[in-house]
C-alpha cells in the first residue's frame, strides 16, 4: 500500500512545475537580475482536473498492486496424510545451562511435538558429548497417540543439561543414521524426513566429523536456534606451566580467560576461591579481555591457605563456565637399582651415563641406587625400586630376590657388560645354559627392525623421530632368541642378531639389551634416543605416572593413572556417593562433572581435578552457514511461533487474492481513467495551441 | 569569417574556423596550425616583413653609438650602418592566462578557456619561432602556475603543459596576476593578458599603470563566448553561476534588455582603462578565428610601436 503514496508524486509535480525548469550553467551572473517567474490562473483551473485524473490513475494502481481480496474463510484442505519421520535434537551441553535456555528448549520441543500428527514417527535424542536416546522410535510407536506428548514432556523434564562439551557433528551423524535405520526398517512412510535440532547453536560445538561423513539424501535440518537471554560469557581453561615455572619465585597455576565473540563486557575478575567456595582467596587479578579473545594470567598460590583446588571468574552474566578445579600434582619420586660393579665416575661405564640421563624435574625425581653384585642385598632395598639394571654376574641370592620382584610385577633390564654376565640373565629367567658370545662387528652395527607398535618404542614411531641408524654400535653380546621361550624381538642389529628383547615373567618382564650405552659400546648414551627410551622403560615398569593431561568431564580417566589396576579402585566423585571399580577395569568413565575426583586404590589415594571443556565458553552463536559448509543441509531456520501465525495469515491472504484476483478490475480502471486524462490533455493542449496561434493572450 | 572586413591583410579564405581548430587535441598542434596558416597569410599581405623582432639598419649618424655598427655591413659596402633593434630579439614576452572556472563556459562546443590556451599558444609558438623567451603565469583567484620567461628547447612544450591545466578557479583575481608580474619581471619585455575580465574592475587600473610604469609593453584580449555577449537562449531557466554556484531564476527575454548594456558597458570601462593605459585592447568572441587575434596583436604592436617606440637606436 505503500504505493499510494506515488499519489503524492503528480501533486508535487503540479506545484513545483512552475519553479523547477531546466538549469543552465553561466559564466557570470554578475550582470543578471532575477526576472519573477510568470503564472497562468487559468491553467491552473485546467490542470486541477488533469492532476485529479492523475491522482486516481496513481491510486488504482497502487490499490491493484495491492493485491487486495476479501476475507472469506476459504476451504482449508485437509491436511496431506503423510507421515513424517521426525528426530528431535536436544542440546544438553553444558552452555545450554545459561538463562532461560533450557525452559525455551523445552518450549520448542513441545511446539515440536504438538505439531506432530499421529501417524508421524518422532524420536527425541539428547546430545552433549553422547548422544542418548530420551524417546526412540520404538517407544514412540509403542505409546498412546494421546500420550506420546506427554511422555516426551516428562522424560525432558527430568532431564538438565549436562557438564559435558558440544559433540554437534556426531549427533546429527546418530539422528542421520537412526533415520536410515528407520528407513531400512518400515518401507511404508512416504513423508519427509527430519531433523530438528533445538541447540544454542554455540561457537564451540565440534562439527569436524560431519567433515567426512556423507549427508544421506532426503534428511532435511531444520534449525531451532536458541537465542541466549545475556551474551557476556567468559571461561576459564587451564594452561601447562610455563617452561620456566620452577624458577619463579612464588608459584602460579597459569589460566586462560577467554571471552565469547558477543561479548558486551570486557573486564572480569580472576583469583583462587576459598575452599568453601564462596569467595576470592588471596590477590584478585583484573583482567580486560576483548570480545572473542583470550588472556593468559598466572595467578598465584596464596600462601598459607590450605585445600585451594578451585580458580574461578567474576565478572560476566554466566556462572557454567567460571571455575576451573586445580590439583597441583604431586611430586614423585622414584627409585632405580643399578647392580654393577661401576665407580659413579667412571665414564667408561654406564652408571655414570645412567645416573645423569635421569635428572630432576618439578613433577619426578629418579634417584639411580647403585649396589655392587659382590654385596650382599637385602629384601628391603628391592622393596622401593620400580626398574632394576642387572649388567654383571649376579650371586645366586640377589638373583633370586630380583626374580622374585620381577615376577611381582617389576621390570629388570638386563644389560650384561659381557658375556660372563650370562648366567645371570638364566638365573632371573630360570632357564639354564643360556649362553651369550661377545661379537665385535668389522665396522659398526646399527639398530634395525625396530617394533614401533611396542610401548617402549611408541613414542619414536612418528617418522621425525624413528631414525636410529645414527647409533652406531661397537660391540655387543648375541643371543638366540630361540632359546628363551616367550623372547619378543623388540629390535634386532642389521647383522640380524636381537638387540632388545621382552621376556614377561610373571607379572612383570625383562628387557635383555644386547648392547650397553657406554661409549665402549656403543654410541647409544650421547644419541637423543637415550633418555626418552629410559623414559619409556620407567614406564613400563608402573613406576611412571603419566601426569599433565587434563580431564574434561565425560572423558575416562584411565586407572593406570592412579595405582595398580590390580586392586579394586573407589572413586569419589565431587558430592557425591563413591563407587567402587572391580579390579582390572581399566578406566573410570562417569567424569560427569567438574570437580575434583578421589582415587583410592589400596593405600594409595590420587585426586584428579576434572573440568569442563573449554569450548563450551565459546557461547557466541556459530555463523549461520556454518553447518552447510560441513555439509549438512542447509538449516531452514524456524521463525518464532509469533511470525510463524503471522506467516500462515499471509499466506492465507495470498491463496484468497490468487482466487479473487481483484487487482485485475483495479488495473481496468486505471487504464480507463488513463485514456480519459490523455483525451482530457490532448484537448487541453489542442486548445491552448488554438489560444496562442490567435494571438490571445493567457496571462 | 566575421573578422575578414576589418583584416585588410587576411582573406576569409585563409582563415581557420575556430571550431574546426579546436577539434584539434594537441595544443601545440593547434598553435602550429595557427601560425602556419598566420605565415601563409602575411605572404599574400601588402606588410610584408615585418615582425616582433623586426630590425632594420640606418645609416650612421655622428652620435650613435659605435657598438651598435654592423660591422659586416660595412665590410661589403664600406658605409656604416646601425643595427636597430637588436635587442628586441631577445624580447621577452610573459603570457597572463585566466583559468578561472568562468573561463569554463562555452556555448559552442569548447570553452573560453580552451580558446584562450589555443590564443596563449599561438602567440608562445609565434614568438618563439622568432626566437623570443616566452614566460607564463596562469591564476584564478591567485596565481597557479609561474614559468619564467626562457627561450630553450622543452620550455616551450612546459608552457603548452601548463596551458592544458583545466579551468579550476572559483573566483577571477584580475588584479593578483598583474601585481605579480610586476614585481617578478624587472626587464622590459611584453605582456599579454588573456581572460575574460568578467570581475570587479576596481583595481585594475592601479595595477596595469603599475605593469605599464615598468615600461612592459601590455596587449589584453578578452575573451567572451557569443552567449555572453548576446544572451542568446530561448527558454527560461535556473541560471547558475560557475564560479560561486549562486543560482538565479531568469527568463532571457526578459533579462536581455537589461543585459545587453550592462555587459557592454563593462566591456567599454575595460576598454577605457587600456585606452588611457595606452594598453592594446581586443575583444575576441570564441568564433573568432585566432589568426585575427594574432594579426591584431601584431598589427596593434606595430602601430603602438611607431606611436611609442623612441627614436634612439638603443633601448637598452
Amino acid at each position: 500500500m505503500l504505493g499510494a503514496l506515488a499519489v503524492a508524486g503528480p501533486l508535487i509535480f503540479h506545484l513545483i512545475r512552475r519553479t523547477t525548469r531546466e538549469r543552465t550553467v553561466f559564466s557570470s551572473l554578475m550582470f543578471l537580475r532575477p526576472t519573477p517567474p510568470r503564472l497562468t490562473h487559468r491553467s491552473r483551473l485546467e490542470h486541477i482536473l488533469l492532476l485529479l485524473l492523475r491522482c486516481l490513475a496513481l491510486a488504482l494502481l497502487a490499490l491493484g498492486f495491492a493485491r487486495p481480496f476479501l476475507r472469506k474463510t476459504a476451504p482449508t484442505d485437509a491436511v496431506s496424510g503423510e507421515a513424517r519421520r521426525i528426530v528431535v535434537l536436544v542440546d544438553v551441553s553444558a552452555s545450554m545451562r545459561r538463562a532461560g535456555l533450557w525452559a525455551e528448549a523445552r518450549n520448542r520441543v513441545e511446539a515440536v511435538l504438538r505439531k506432530a500428527t499421529p501417524g508421524d514417527q518422532v524420536a527425541v535424542f539428547t546430545y552433549g558429548r553422547q548422544v542418548s536416546p530420551l524417546v526412540s522410535f520404538e517407544e514412540w510407536k509403542a505409546a498412546l497417540a494421546g500420550e506420546r506428548t506427554g511422555l516426551v514432556l516428562s522424560r525432558l523434564a527430568a532431564t538438565t543439561p549436562g557438564w559435558t562439551g558440544t559433540h554437534l557433528g556426531n549427533a546429527l551423524i546418530s539422528a542421520a543414521e537412526a533415520l536410515a535405520d528407520a528407513d531400512g526398517e518400515k518401507k511404508g512412510i512416504t513423508g519427509p524426513r527430519q531433523i530438528v535440532l533445538v541447540s544454542d547453536l554455540q561457537a564451540g560445538s565440534a562439527l569436524d566429523s560431519l567433515q567426512a561423513y556423507d549427508w544421506p539424501k532426503g534428511i532435511e535440518l531444520e534449525v531451532q536456534a536458541l537465542p541466549a537471554r545475556n551474551t557476556t560469557n567468559a571461561g576459564l581453561q587451564l594452561v601447562a606451566e610455563s617452561p620456566d615455572a620452577d624458577r619463579q619465585a612464588t608459584p602460579a597455576v597459569r589460566v586462560r580467560v577467554s571471552n565469547a565473540g558477543d561479548s558486551t563486557r570486557e573486564q572480569f575478575r580472576v583469583g583462587w576461591a576459598r575452599p568453601d567456595g564462596t569467595d576470592f582467596a588471596g590477590a584478585v587479578i583484573d583482567v580486560y579481555v576483548p570480545p572473542g579473545q583470550g588472556r593468559v594470567v598466572a595467578v598465584p598460590v596464596p600462601a598459607g591457605i590450605p585445600g585451594l583446588q578451585k580458580i574461578m571468574l567474576r565478572g560476566d552474566d554466566e556462572d557454567f563456565d567460571n571455575s576451573v578445579y586445580v590439583m597441583p600434582p604431586e611430586k614423585q619420586k622414584l627409585s632405580v637399582l643399578y647392580l654393577g660393579a661401576d665407580a659413579a665416575d667412571d665414564i667408561h661405564q654406564p652408571l655414570y651415563f645412567l645416573q645423569r640421563a635421569l635428572p630432576d624435574n618439578p613433577h619426578l625425581t629418579v634417584r639411580v641406587v647403585p649396589h655392587s653384585p659382590a654385596a650382599e642385598l637385602s629384601p628391603a632395598e628391592v622393596q622401593d625400586p620400580k626398574l632394576f639394571f642387572v649388567t654383571e654376574a649376579l650371586p645366586p641370592a640377589t638373583a633370586a630376590l630380583l626374580r622374585e620382584q620381577m615376577l611381582a610385577g617389576k621390570t629388570v633390564v638386563f644389560a650384561p657388560k659381557t658375556a660372563e654376565a650370562a648366567t645371570a640373565l638364566g638365573q632371573l629367567l630360570g632357564i639354564s645354559g643360556l649362553g651369550l658370545e661377545n661379537v665385535q662387528p668389522s665396522n659398526y652395527a646399527m639398530l634395525a627392525e625396530i617394533d614401533f607398535q611396542h610401548p617402549l618404542f611408541a613414542p619414536f614411531a612418528d617418522p621425525r623421530f624413528s631414525d636410529f641408524t645414527k647409533i652406531h654400535v661397537w660391540k655387543y653380546r648375541r643371543v638366540s632368541a630361540a632359546a628363551i621361550p616367550g623372547a619378543r624381538v623388540l629390535s634386532k642389529f642389521d647383522s640380524g642378531d636381537p638387540a632388545l628383547l621382552e621376556i614377561p615373567a610373571g607379572k612383570g618382564r625383562l628387557l635383555a639389551l644386547m648392547t650397553g650405552w657406554n661409549p665402549d659400546d656403543s654410541q647409544l648414551a650421547v644419541s637423543s634416543k637415550f633418555v626418552p627410551l629410559l623414559y619409556s622403560m620407567l614406564e613400563l615398569g608402573g613406576g611412571l605416572i603419566e601426569q599433565g593431561t587434563q580431564i574434561m568431564v565425560g572423558d575416562p580417566v584411565p586407572l593406570s593413572a592412579t595405582g595398580p589396576t590390580t586392586e579394586p579402585t573407589v572413586v569419589r566423585p565431587p558430592g557425591g556417593a563413591a563407587v567402587t571399580l572391580p579390579a582390572g577395569t581399566a578406566s573410570f568413565t562417569q567424569t560427569l562433572q567438574p570437580g575434583i575426583y578421589e582415587f583410592t586404590t589400596g593405600q594409595r589415594t590420587t585426586r584428579l581435578a576434572v573440568n569442563l571443556d573449554p569450548a563450551e565458553s565459546r557461547t557466541a552463536p556459530l555463523p549461520e552457514d556454518q553447518l552447510e559448509r560441513y555439509g549438512a543441509p542447509g538449516p531452514q531456520a524456524v521463525p518464532e511461533p509469533v511470525q510463524a501465525a503471522r506467516r500462515e495469515a499471509l499466506l492465507q491472504g495470498a491463496e484468497a487474492e490468487s482466487r479473487q484476483k481483484l487487482w485485475r478490475w483495479f488495473l481496468g480502471a486505471t487504464l480507463a481513467v488513463l485514456l480519459i486524462e490523455s483525451a482530457l490533455a490532448g484537448w487541453t493542449a489542442r486548445r491552448q495551441a488554438r489560444t496562442v496561434n490567435t494571438g490571445g493572450l493567457t496571462s | 569569417m566575421i573578422a575578414s572586413a576589418n583584416s585588410p591583410g587576411l582573406s576569409s579564405a585563409a582563415l581557420i574556423d575556430p571550431r574546426a581548430l579546436m577539434s584539434i587535441r594537441n595544443l601545440e598542434l593547434r598553435a602550429r596550425v595557427v601560425v602556419e596558416g598566420f605565415w601563409k597569410g602575411l605572404h599574400r599581405s601588402p606588410y610584408h616583413g615585418f615582425s616582433v623582432e623586426f630590425t632594420e639598419y640606418r645609416q650612421y649618424t655622428p652620435g650613435d653609438d659605435p657598438r651598435y655598427l654592423d660591422w659586416r655591413v660595412y665590410a661589403r659596402s664600406d658605409r656604416y650602418f646601425i643595427k636597430k633593434f637588436e635587442d628586441e630579439t631577445n624580447l621577452r614576452c610573459h603570457l597572463l592566462v585566466d583559468q578561472s572556472r568562468s573561463m569554463s563556459y562555452g556555448s559552442n562546443g569548447y570553452t573560453k578557456a580552451q580558446y584562450a590556451a589555443t590564443l596563449a599558444a599561438t602567440l608562445a609558438y609565434f614568438l618563439h619561432l622568432q626566437g623570443d623567451a616566452i614566460g607564463l603565469l596562469t591564476f584564478d583567484e591567485k596565481v597557479r602556475e609561474y614559468l619564467p620567461a626562457r627561450h630553450r628547447s622543452g620550455h616551450l612544450r612546459q608552457l603548452m603543459f601548463a596551458l592544458e591545466k583545466p579551468a579550476s578557479g572559483k573566483a577571477t583575481n584580475l588584479t593578483t596576476p598583474v601585481e605579480r608580474i610586476t614585481g617578478l619581471v624587472r626587464k622590459r619585455g611584453l605582456v599579454a593578458y588573456v581572460s575574460d575580465f568578467l570581475a570587479p574592475l576596481e583595481r585594475l587600473e592601479p595595477s596595469l599603470l603599475a605593469l605599464t610604469a615598468c615600461g612592459h609593453e601590455v596587449t589584453v584580449f578578452q575573451v567572451l563566448d557569443p552567449a555572453e555577449l548576446t544572451l542568446n537562449f530561448e527558454q527560461a531557466a535556473v541560471f547558475e553561476d560557475i564560479e560561486s554556484e549562486q543560482t538565479v531564476y531568469i527568463d532571457p527575454a526578459a533579462a536581455r534588455a537589461e543585459y545587453l548594456p550592462r555587459i557592454e558597458a563593462h566591456c567599454a570601462a575595460v576598454r577605457a582603462t587600456c585606452q588611457k593605459l595606452g594598453i592594446g585592447y581586443h575583444r575576441l568572441s570564441t568564433e573568432q578565428p585566432l589568426e585575427l587575434a594574432l594579426f591584431e596583436f601584431v598589427q596593434g604592436r606595430m602601430r603602438r610601436g611607431r606611436l611609442s617606440r623612441p627614436s634612439a637606436p638603443s633601448r637598452s
